[in-house]
C-alpha cells in the first residue's frame, strides 16, 4: 500500500512493499556465508593443508569436500546478486522530488556509509573477511546501469567474468613460466653446464615456491596462533596490515570484478523476475537441474583435481595444466548460485516448510544486522579476548558453531521483527543515510 | 580536474542551456586550471624523462650548484603544490556542475555527474595502461569525484571543516608511516643486539673449549655446531632485512645500477615497457589511492568546494583581501618548506640517527604546506584577475584550462613519444636544464594550440568525446564563423 507520505517523502521501503522471496533468498545467503567464513574465524590456515594432505576418510575431509565443491563462493555470489537486485529496488522505488536530495544522493550516501561500516567490521570488529567495504565500492558502479536492459546487464556480467578469467590465466602463465625456467636450469645443471645468475635465481625461486606449497610455514602458524590468542589490542594491530592489503589488492585484482560479475547478473535475473518468484515452476526446476547438474561436477573436479592435487604435488599440478584449473570458478559459482536460488524458490512454492521460509525471510530482512552479528559472535567466540576457541575445534566441529549461530539468528530475527520495524544496524544505517532518526518501534 | 562546458555555444540550444553560471567564475577557474595543468608538468617531467630519485638524492646531499638550486626551487615551489591546485579547482568544479538545473529530455545533473566521473576513471585507466603513463591522476580524480558526491550539499563551513580534518588525517598518515619506520628500526636494533650476543658467546665458548683441552679437530666441529645454533631465525632475519633494505633505498647509489636498469627498460619497445610499468600503475591506482590519495586529493577538493561556497573563485573578495590571503599563505607555506629542509637532509645522511633524534618525520606538515601554497597561488592569481592586469596572459591560460583534459592527454602523448623507447627514446638522456627547456616548449605548444583550437571549436577534442560519452549525444563542436 502506498501512502501519500511515501510518495512525498523519500524513506525506507515499507514492509508491505518488500518482496518476500527476495528477503528469503537473502536470508538463506546470509546464513550460508557463515559456512565459508567460519574457518577464517576459527581455525589456522594450516588446518586446510593438513586435511587436504590426508587421510581422506575423516569427518574433516568429508566436510571440507562438501563445503568446497558445493558452496565455495556461491553464498557470496548469491548475496552479491541480491545486492544488485536491491540496488534496482532502492533506486526505482523512489520518486524524484523537485527539491531535496535526489535518489542518486541517497543511494551514494547509503553506499558510503556501507563502506564505513565495512571499515568498522574489518578494523574494529576485527573480521578480516569483511565484504561490506567491497560491496559499498562495487555498488557505486551500478547506479548508472539501473535502467539497463537485463540482456545487456548479463553481457556486462560476463564481461566482468571474462576479466577475472583473463587475469587468472595470465597469473597462471606466469607461474608456468617460473616452473619452466626452473626445469631448464635443473636440466642445464644435469648436463653440468654452469648456471647463469638468472638461472640460479629461477631455480631458487621455484624451490621456494615448492617448499611453500609443500608445507605450511611453521613460523607463520605459530605467530598467528600466538596473536589470535591474545588480547584486543594485539589482534587489532595484528590485523591492520592484512586488512589494509585486502582492501587495496583483493579489491583491485579480484573482488571488484568478483562482485560486479554477480551484481550485474543479479540485476539481470531480477529484471526477468527470477528472484521475485515470477517464473513458472518448470523454469525453476530446469534451472535447478542445469545449475546443480553442471555446477556440482565442476565444483567436485575443482576440489579433487584442483585444491587437493595442488597440495599434494604442486609442481606436478603446474606441469599438468596449461589452462588455469580454477578458470571455471565463476561459471561454477553462477550455476550453483542459480541452483541454490531455484531450489529455495521451489521449496517455497511447494509449501513444505512454510515456517522455515518465513524465518529465513526475517533473517534476510535484517541481513545487515545479522552479518555484523556473525562477526561479533564469532570473533568473541574464537578470538583471545573472548572465549579463545581459536584453532581449538576440529574443522568439522566448526560447523556445530555454524548451526548454533543459524538457529540463534533465525529465532532472534523473528522475535526482533515482531517488535521492531528494522534490525538495529539497519535502523542505524537508514538513519545515517537519511540523516534523520528513523522510527524503530512497530 | 573539471572540464566545464564554459565555452559559449549559441548555435546549440541544448548546450547553451548549460551556460548558466557567471562568466567570471568560469573564467577564473579556467585560468587556475590552466596554470595547474601546465605546472603539473614541472614535476611529472621527472618521471617522464627519467630524472631519477638517485640523482635527486645526489643533489640533495650535495646541497650546492646550479643543478641543486634548480631542483630545490622547483621542489619547494611546485612539488605536490600544482596537483593540490588542480584538486582545488576540481573541487570547485563539482559545485559548479551541481548548480546546473535538470533539463527535460536529458539525464539528470546528478546522474551526469556520476557518469562523467566514471568515464574519467575509464580515461584514467586508458592513460595509465594503454598510453603508459603511471603518473596518471585521472583515475584517482574520478574515484574521488564519486566518493565526494554525497558531500556536495554540505554547508561551506562544514566543507571547510571537513577539508581541514582531511588535511590533519593526512598529516597523521605521515606520522604513521614514520612510526612504522621507527618500529622497523627498533626491531633491527634488537636483532643487532642478538647478533652481538652470538658473537660474544662464540668467543667465550671457544675460549672455554680450548681451556678444556679439546683437540683442534673437535674444536672445529664444536664451533660449527655452535654457530648453527647461533644463526638468526626467520623472523629476525626478516626484521634485519626490512630495515637494511629501506636504508639502502634512501642512500645514494654511486653505481647507478637501478638507474641503468630503469633506463634500459624504458628505452625498449612498447610491449616491454607495458610489462615494466604495469605494476607501477596498479600501485598508483590501488595502494597509493587507498593510503594517500584519498586524503591528498580529497582534502584539497573539499577545500575547493568550501572556497567556492565562500565566493573565492568569483573574484568577489576585495583586492586587498586576495593579496592578504596570498601573502599569508605563501609566507607560511614557504616557512614550512624551509623548516623541513634541514630535517630532510639529515634523514638522507643517516636515517637511523634521524630517528634517534626526532619525534616527527621531515614531511610531517607537508599536507599543510601544500594546502597553503595552493591556496596562496590561487589567491595571488585571482588578485591579478581582479585588478585586471596582464589580461592577455590570463586569456591564454584560460584557453589552456578550458581544454585541460585534452592538454593533459597531450602531455602524456608528447612525453611518452619523446622519452620512451618506442618513440625517440630520450629517457634518462637529458639533464635537468634540458628537461625544463622541453617543458617550456610543451607549454608554448599547448598554449598556442589551445588558443587556436578554441578559435574554431567550442570544446577540446577529448572534452568533446567526453561529453559525447556522458550525454550519449553528439553536440556540434564547430563554431560559427562571423
Amino acid at each position: 500500500m502506498e501512502t501519500t507520505a511515501a510518495i512525498n517523502n523519500p524513506q525506507p521501503v515499507l514492509q508491505t512493499d518488500r518482496i518476500k522471496t527476495i528477503d528469503m533468498i537473502r536470508g538463506f545467503a546470509l546464513l550460508g556465508i557463515l559456512l565459508m567464513n567460519i574457518p577464517g574465524f576459527g581455525i589456522n590456515w594450516d588446518a586446510w593443508f593438513n586435511i587436504l594432505k590426508g587421510p581422506h576418510n575423516t569427518k574433516d575431509y568429508y566436510t571440507m569436500a562438501a563445503i568446497m565443491s558445493f558452496f565455495d563462493g556461491t553464498m557470496r555470489g548469491l548475496f552479491s546478486m541480491l545486492f544488485g537486485a536491491g540496488m534496482i529496488l532502492f533506486t526505482l522505488n523512489k520518486k524524484e522530488l523537485p527539491d531535496g536530495p535526489s535518489v542518486a544522493e541517497f543511494y551514494y550516501r547509503r553506499l558510503l556509509w556501507l563502506v564505513v561500516f565495512g571499515l568498522f567490521n574489518a578494523f574494529i570488529l576485527l573480521w578480516f573477511g569483511d565484504i561490506l567495504y567491497f560491496y559499498g565500492l562495487c555498488g557505486m558502479v551500478l547506479f548508472v546501469f539501473r535502467k539497463t536492459n537485463p540482456k545487456w546487464l548479463l553481457v556486462l556480467g560476463f564481461v566482468c567474468m571474462s576479466i577475472t578469467m583473463l587475469k587468472s590465466q595470465l597469473q597462471w602463465n606466469e607461474t608456468r613460466e617460473k616452473r619452466k625456467a626452473y626445469t631448464l636450469a635443473v636440466k642445464a645443471e644435469k648436463d653440468s653446464i654452469k648456471l647463469t645468475d638468472e638461472q640460479q635465481a629461477a631455480k631458487a625461486e621455484w624451490t621456494e615456491i615448492e617448499s611453500r606449497t609443500a608445507a605450511p610455514d611453521t613460523t607463520f602458524t605459530n605467530r598467528n596462533l600466538r596473536k589470535m590468542q591474545s588480547g584486543y589490542g594485539t589482534i587489532f594491530t595484528y590485523w591492520i596490515p592484512m586488512n589494509t592489503d585486502g582492501e587495496i589488492w583483493a579489491l583491485y585484482h579480484q573482488l571488484f570484478w568478483d562482485g560486479l560479475t554477480m551484481m550485474f547478473i543479479g540485476m539481470a535475473l531480477f529484471g526477468w523476475g527470477f528472484f521475485s518468484n515470477r517464473l513458472s515452476t518448470s523454469t525453476y526446476a530446469m534451472w535447478l537441474l542445469i545449475g546443480y547438474g553442471i555446477g556440482i561436477p565442476i565444483g567436485w573436479l575443482a576440489f579433487k583435481d584442483g585444491l587437493l592435487a595442488q597440495v599434494n604435488d604442486f609442481s606436478g599440478f603446474v606441469d599438468r595444466y596449461r589452462i588455469q584449473h580454477q578458470l571455471l570458478y565463476d561459471v561454477r559459482r553462477i550455476l550453483l548460485t542459480i541452483g541454490h536460488a531455484s531450489l529455495l524458490l521451489l521449496i517455497f512454492r511447494s509449501r513444505i516448510v512454510p515456517w522455515l521460509m518465513k524465518a529465513l525471510s526475517k533473517v534476510g530482512q535484517m541481513a545487515f544486522t545479522n552479518y555484523l552479528m556473525q562477526s561479533i559472535i564469532c570473533t568473541w567466540f574464537f578470538y583471545g579476548y573472548g572465549f579463545g576457541f581459536y584453532n581449538k575445534l576440529k574443522f568439522h566441529e566448526l560447523y556445530y558453531v555454524v548451526f548454533s549461530v543459524w538457529i540463534f539468528q533465525l529465532i532472534f530475527s523473528s522475535i526482533w521483527l515482531r517488535y521492531y520495524r528494522f534490525g538495529p544496524f539497519e535502523w542505524l544505517w537508514r538513519s545515517l543515510t537519511y540523516w534523520k532518526k528513523q522510527p524503530m518501534k512497530k | 580536474m573539471t572540464f566545464n562546458s564554459s565555452g559559449s555555444n549559441q548555435d546549440s540550444q541544448a548546450i547553451a542551456n548549460f551556460n548558466d553560471t557567471g562568466i567570471t567564475r568560469n573564467f577564473s577557474l579556467d585560468v587556475l586550471r590552466g596554470i595547474a595543468l601546465l605546472g603539473i608538468l614541472l614535476i611529472s617531467i621527472w618521471e617522464f624523462g627519467g630524472f631519477s630519485t638517485n640523482e635527486q638524492t645526489r643533489l640533495r646531499l650535495l646541497q650546492k650548484g646550479t643543478d641543486y638550486n634548480l631542483y630545490y626551487y622547483i621542489s619547494v615551489f611546485f612539488e605536490g603544490k600544482m596537483r593540490a591546485l588542480f584538486s582545488l579547482v576540481f573541487g570547485a568544479g563539482i559545485l559548479l556542475f551541481m548548480a546546473k538545473p535538470n533539463r527535460p529530455g536529458l539525464v539528470s545533473t546528478h546522474e551526469l555527474y556520476i557518469r562523467r566521473n566514471m568515464w574519467l576513471i575509464g580515461f584514467g585507466i586508458f592513460n595509465a595502461i594503454v598510453l603508459l603513463w603511471p603518473g596518471d591522476i585521472l583515475f584517482q580524480y574520478g574515484v574521488m569525484g564519486i566518493l565526494l558526491f554525497p558531500f556536495f550539499r554540505m554547508s561551506r563551513r562544514a566543507l571547510l571543516i571537513a577539508a581541514l580534518v582531511a588535511t590533519l588525517i593526512y598529516c597523521g598518515k605521515m606520522y604513521w608511516n614514520y612510526a612504522d619506520d621507527k618500529k622497523a628500526y627498533k626491531k633491527f636494533k634488537a636483532v643487532t643486539l642478538v647478533e652481538e650476543k652470538f658473537k660474544k658467546d662464540s668467543t667465550t665458548r671457544h675460549q672455554k673449549d680450548s681451556l678444556a683441552g679439546f683437540s683442534t679437530d673437535s674444536l672445529k666441529v664444536r664451533d660449527s655446531t655452535g654457530k648453527k645454533n647461533d644463526t638468526l631465525n626467520k623472523e629476525q632475519a626478516k626484521d634485519k632485512g626490512a630495515w637494511e633494505g629501506m636504508v639502502k633505498n634512501l642512500k645514494y647509489d654511486s653505481t647507478n645500477a637501478a638507474v641503468k636498469k630503469d633506463n634500459k627498460e624504458m628505452r625498449s619497445g612498447y610491449g616491454k615497457i607495458w610489462n615494466y610499468l604495469l605494476q607501477r600503475s596498479q600501485f598508483k591506482e590501488a595502494a597509493w589511492l587507498y593510503r594517500t590519495g584519498i586524503w591528498d586529493i580529497g582534502s584539497m577538493m573539499l577545500l575547493g568546494m568550501a572556497l567556492f561556497g565562500f565566493g573565492f573563485f568569483n573574484a568577489d573578495f576585495s583586492k586587498s583581501k586576495y593579496l592578504v590571503i596570498a601573502a599569508m599563505c605563501l609566507i607560511a607555506g614557504f616557512l614550512l618548506a624551509w623548516l623541513k629542509l634541514d630535517n630532510q637532509h639529515s634523514k638522507l645522511v643517516d636515517y637511523a640517527k634521524y630517528i634517534d633524534g626526532h619525534a616527527i618525520p621531515p614531511n610531517q606538515f607537508f599536507p599543510i604546506e601544500r594546502l597553503l601554497f595552493a591556496t596562496g597561488y590561487a589567491a595571488f592569481i585571482l588578485f591579478f584577475i581582479r585588478v585586471n592586469i596582464l589580461k592577455w596572459l590570463w586569456g591564454a591560460l584560460s584557453a589552456v584550462g578550458k581544454m585541460a583534459f585534452t592538454n593533459y592527454f597531450m602531455q602524456t602523448l608528447i612525453c611518452t613519444l619523446f622519452f620512451y623507447g618506442y618513440g625517440f627514446g630520450y629517457f634518462g638522456r637529458l639533464s635537468q636544464q634540458q628537461l625544463y627547456f622541453l617543458v617550456a616548449e610543451i607549454w608554448l605548444v599547448q598554449t598556442v594550440f589551445s588558443i587556436l583550437w578554441l578559435r574554431y571549436y567550442h570544446h577540446g577534442p577529448v572534452e568533446w568525446l567526453w561529453r559525447y560519452l556522458i550525454y550519449g549525444k553528439r553536440f556540434p563542436n564547430k563554431k560559427k564563423m562571423e
